[in-house]
């Protein structure tokens, strides 16, 4: 039996065709894997079938009939459930509340929180997903956040269960976690809609693929008849080179040295404690660890947003006293941001506008505090066209480009911007494979020119193969030193865990 | 009565249309509405109040107009901020500055008068207070036994506005909006209903903040009013963190700055005659920027608070 059937769904936003014509048939019970770099327009088919944007044209029939959909509520009654690719939990509530809301169990018009508690302790007992119905979502990890919403829709009764990038925020003993439960879903008998643009992921858990690339379906496939490259292949429309080409650049002098620097979080908890290391001009060093092991302190400490409690940073030579985010740009440090939505870019902000942010108030750009649109605009469309931001529209808000190209605003930005050091922190975050190769090919070519990189890394694939030197980073401190050449993901990830330790012998 | 009993008493009607105010600040912004209109709401409802109590020759009558006048003020903010999706503070300050004005006018066309209007009925009447004899003898407990209806009805509100927001399944959704509009409506819940239903309630809740400071415990309109206790009432519910209950305390220390200032000007002595009048009058204000930045226990506002709702695509 087909569960969900799309018939042309088209869905044109005011500057972009989001869905063209899409055809899809899903069957009961199945996983079924939407795949697409960023921007493919997986979330809007999503939204559409949830009953959150209506298409332009197009129909959708569920369990054979043929429905129109206005609002989720629609959707609800239809026993389609959405898992949200940004969370939609409010945090000062309890997960019982979180549950419940908008179907609450009551008595004549009090809410009757006891039973709704015993509910959710029921639900959670027959799907084996373990909550505490009493504690509040902000104290929970996000792997708990997401049973949390998983729960919401299966307690409305869902039988087609969308979840959006389900992975993207969760560690990878989470997403195992995940892939039981959907196999237990899917035991259920439930129908499962899996959008990712992780191929091995893809990989594992689905029975059949679609591809998507903008907008345009290329494809489906069945899991047993496909493989990695082939799927890459069909997302970005051409041979994907996966590996990163190694290239050596004679080492220059010292561009920046950090000694015994220490710092804490936010909540004054000393999170750094005590590193040191240099970085020539012309090399690679990557920071390898676990999220959370001091390396946002570091990347806080380097940028000037959080005064360091103790150590030295000395920068082409000159010591950094009261780092300031503006003094440490003057003195050539340019800065990819690990949050670009928050850090990188203004996202209410035209393109234009965030192409020149940092240089807006030197020449040619403005002179005596008036801007000078002709100069920027004439540098917005070169360097949209230069590092490919798609669309070629320098007057689109940040805000509504997806987040490859987004990454691609900030890197045409600080690549322009006089610098001699990077700070690369965590670059190819949440990106698909196309805009990984592009930020991959941008750092080389920067390390060509002579530029001192210090690379923030989670992915030890990209630092094992970006990297000329790498320290690895536990617990506030470095717990070792190594080459590409001298190790491997195994022993990285002992020494991330804090299992091993390791220093270079100094040659 | 004895003084203290007098000095409580008095402290209640002086709290009643803040803590009015900030009830009503209270229902609005726990469903994400800011509504600083609170302070015009007021002003046209002490009007209509004594214009409705003038011709119908009875409070009840002030009442009725009060509110509906409140009420009809606070569709106007909803029809500019919630479904027009506009922002909250200019909508406020609109309306705020058009009570302003219009009420003026209205005071010299109604009343021929630029000043006070002509007495009218009004609950602070003997006839119309609520009388508990038994109870008038007894410290402090004396303090309940003379009250008028708005004070008691202030009191009871807290309690109701408390059942609801915590206790009901309406109150659930209203949080849920003022926390996460899009999470509360992709599970169905109709955000815009629940804003607009805030937002007229908040606004009956400082209509009749109005009506006690023209119908309470004066019996006439003076075209001062309301003197800025819409204002106080957002401090007081600031102070309070967005709850009723803590609301009503926040009001009750307020008010009390007052009584205290009144004391002392008739009695002090020594440094405190010094204090200057200003300094109890910003009291409340000093109190609540203290909330704010954390010295008193800090506040957090709803997540959602004073952010324009759309719906997406
Ligand atoms: N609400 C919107 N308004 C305008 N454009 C949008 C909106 N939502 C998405 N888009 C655009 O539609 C395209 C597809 O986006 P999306 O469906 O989010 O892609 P994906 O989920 O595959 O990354 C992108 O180019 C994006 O910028
Ligand atoms: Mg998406």
């Amino acid at each position: 039996m087909k569960a969900l059937e799309l018939k042309g769904i088209t869905k044109q936003f005011p500057r972009v065709l989001a869905n063209d014509h899409i055809n899809l048939s899903i069957e009961k019970g199945e996983i079924f894997s939407i795949v697409g770099e960023n921007g493919a327009g997986k979330s809007t088919l999503m939204k559409i079938v949830y009953g959150l944007y209506t298409p332009t044209s197009g129909e959708i029939y569920v369990f054979g009939k043929k429905v129109n959909m206005k609002s989720p509520h629609d959707a609800i009654k239809l026993k389609i459930g959405m898992v949200h690719q940004e969370f939609m939990l409010i945090p000062r509530f309890t997960v019982t509340e979180n549950i419940v809301l908008g179907d609450e169990p009551r008595k004549g018009i009090v809410f009757d929180f006891k039973r709704a508690v015993k509910e959710i302790r029921e639900i959670s007992e027959k799907f084996g997903l373990k909550v505490d119905p009493l504690e509040k979502v902000a104290n929970l990890p996000v792997g708990i956040q997401q049973r949390v919403e998983i729960l919401k829709i299966l307690r409305r009764g869902a039988e087609i269960l969308i979840f959006d990038e389900p992975t993207a925020v969760l560690t990878p003993e989470e997403t195992e976690d995940l892939f039981k439960t959907l196999r237990a879903l899917k035991k259920d008998g439930k129908t499962i809609l899996f959008i990712s643009h992780k191929l091995k992921e893809v990989m594992e858990i689905s029975d059949r693929i679609a591809v998507l690339r903008r907008g345009k379906l290329q494809g489906v496939v069945k899991k047993e008849e496909t493989n990695e490259r082939e799927l890459a292949r069909m997302m970005v429309g051409r041979e994907v080179v996966l590996e990163i080409p190694r290239v050596k650049v004679e080492k220059g002098p010292v561009v920046l040295s950090v000694r015994d620097l220490a710092a804490k979080d936010h909540r004054g908890i000393l999170k750094l404690k005590g590193v040191s290391f240099d970085v020539h001009a012309g090399e690679i060093v990557a920071i390898a660890g676990v999220e959370g092991n001091g390396q946002m302190e570091l990347v806080n400490s380097l940028i000037g947003f959080t005064r360091p409690v103790k150590g030295k940073i000395v920068l082409n030579g000159e010591e950094m006293k009261l780092i300031t985010p503006y003094n440490v740009r003057r003195k050539g440090m340019a800065y990819i941001p690990e949050d670009r939505k928050r850090r990188g870019l203004v996202l209410p902000f035209k393109i234009r506008e965030n192409i020149i942010m940092g240089q807006h108030t030197l020449y040619p750009f403005s002179k005596g505090g008036i801007l000078n649109d002709k100069v920027i605009n004439e540098f917005a469309t070169k360097q949209v066209e230069e590092f490919d931001i798609r669309p070629r529209d320098i007057y689109i808000n940040a805000g509504n480009l997806s987040g490859g190209n987004q990454q691609k605003v900030i890197l045409a930005r600080e690549m322009a911007m006089k610098h001699n050091f990077l700070l690369a922190s965590q670059p190819t975050r949440g990106l698909d494979i196309g805009a990984m190769e592009f930020v991959y090919k941008h750092l080389i070519e920067e390390k060509k020119k002579g530029i001192a990189i210090l690379l923030i890394s989670l992915e030890l694939s990209e630092v094992l193969g970006l990297a000329d030197r790498i320290l690895v980073m536990y617990e506030g401190e470095i717990v070792g030193e190594t080459v590409p050449e001298e190790t491997n993901e195994e022993e990285l990830g002992m020494m991330m865990l804090g299992i091993k330790r390791k220093e270079r012998l100094v040659q | 009565m004895n003084l203290l009993n007098l000095s409580i008493a008095q402290m209640f009607d002086f709290a009643a249309p803040i803590l009015f105010a900030a009830l009503g600040g209270v229902v609005s912004e726990n469903a994400g509405v800011v509504n600083i209109a609170l302070e015009g709401i007021m002003r046209f409802a002490a009007f209509f109040g004594v214009w409705g109590a003038f011709i119908g020759k009875n409070p009840w009558m002030g009442l009725l107009w009060g509110l509906l006048i409140g009420a009809a003020v606070g569709a106007l903010h909803g029809y500019i901020s919630v479904t027009w999706a506009g922002d909250q503070i200019v909508s406020g300050v609109a309306i705020n500055v058009v009570a302003m004005g219009i009420i003026t006018y209205l005071l010299e066309f109604v009343f021929k008068t630029t000043g006070y209007s002509p007495p009218v009925p009004y609950f602070g009447a003997a006839h119309y207070r609520v009388h508990i004899s038994f109870i008038s003898k007894i410290p402090i407990l004396g303090a309940f036994s003379n009250l008028t209806l708005l004070v008691w009805f202030s009191l009871i509100a807290v309690g109701l506005i408390h059942f609801m927001l915590y206790h009901t399944v309406l109150g659930l959704r209203i949080r849920a909006v003022g926390e996460n509009p899009h999470a509360a409506e992709t599970l169905g819940v109709n955000v815009m209903k629940i804003k607009w239903f805030a937002t007229i309630l908040g606004s009956v809740l400082a209509a009749f903040g109005g009506i006690s400071l023209s119908l309470g415990t004066l019996s006439s309109f003076t075209n001062a009013m309301p003197m800025g206790k819409g204002f106080i009432g957002l401090a007081a519910m600031i102070f309070g963190k967005w709850t009723p209950i803590g609301a009503l305390l926040a009001s009750l220390v307020f008010a009390s700055a007052q009584i205290v200032q009144l004391l002392l000007q008739g009695m002090a002595s020594g440094i405190a005659k010094q204090i200057p009048l200003g300094f109890y009058l910003a009291l409340p204000y000093l109190l609540t920027i203290g909330a704010l930045i954390g010295v008193v226990g800090r506040a957090v506002p709803p997540a959602s608070d004073g952010i324009p709702y759309k719906k997406e695509g």
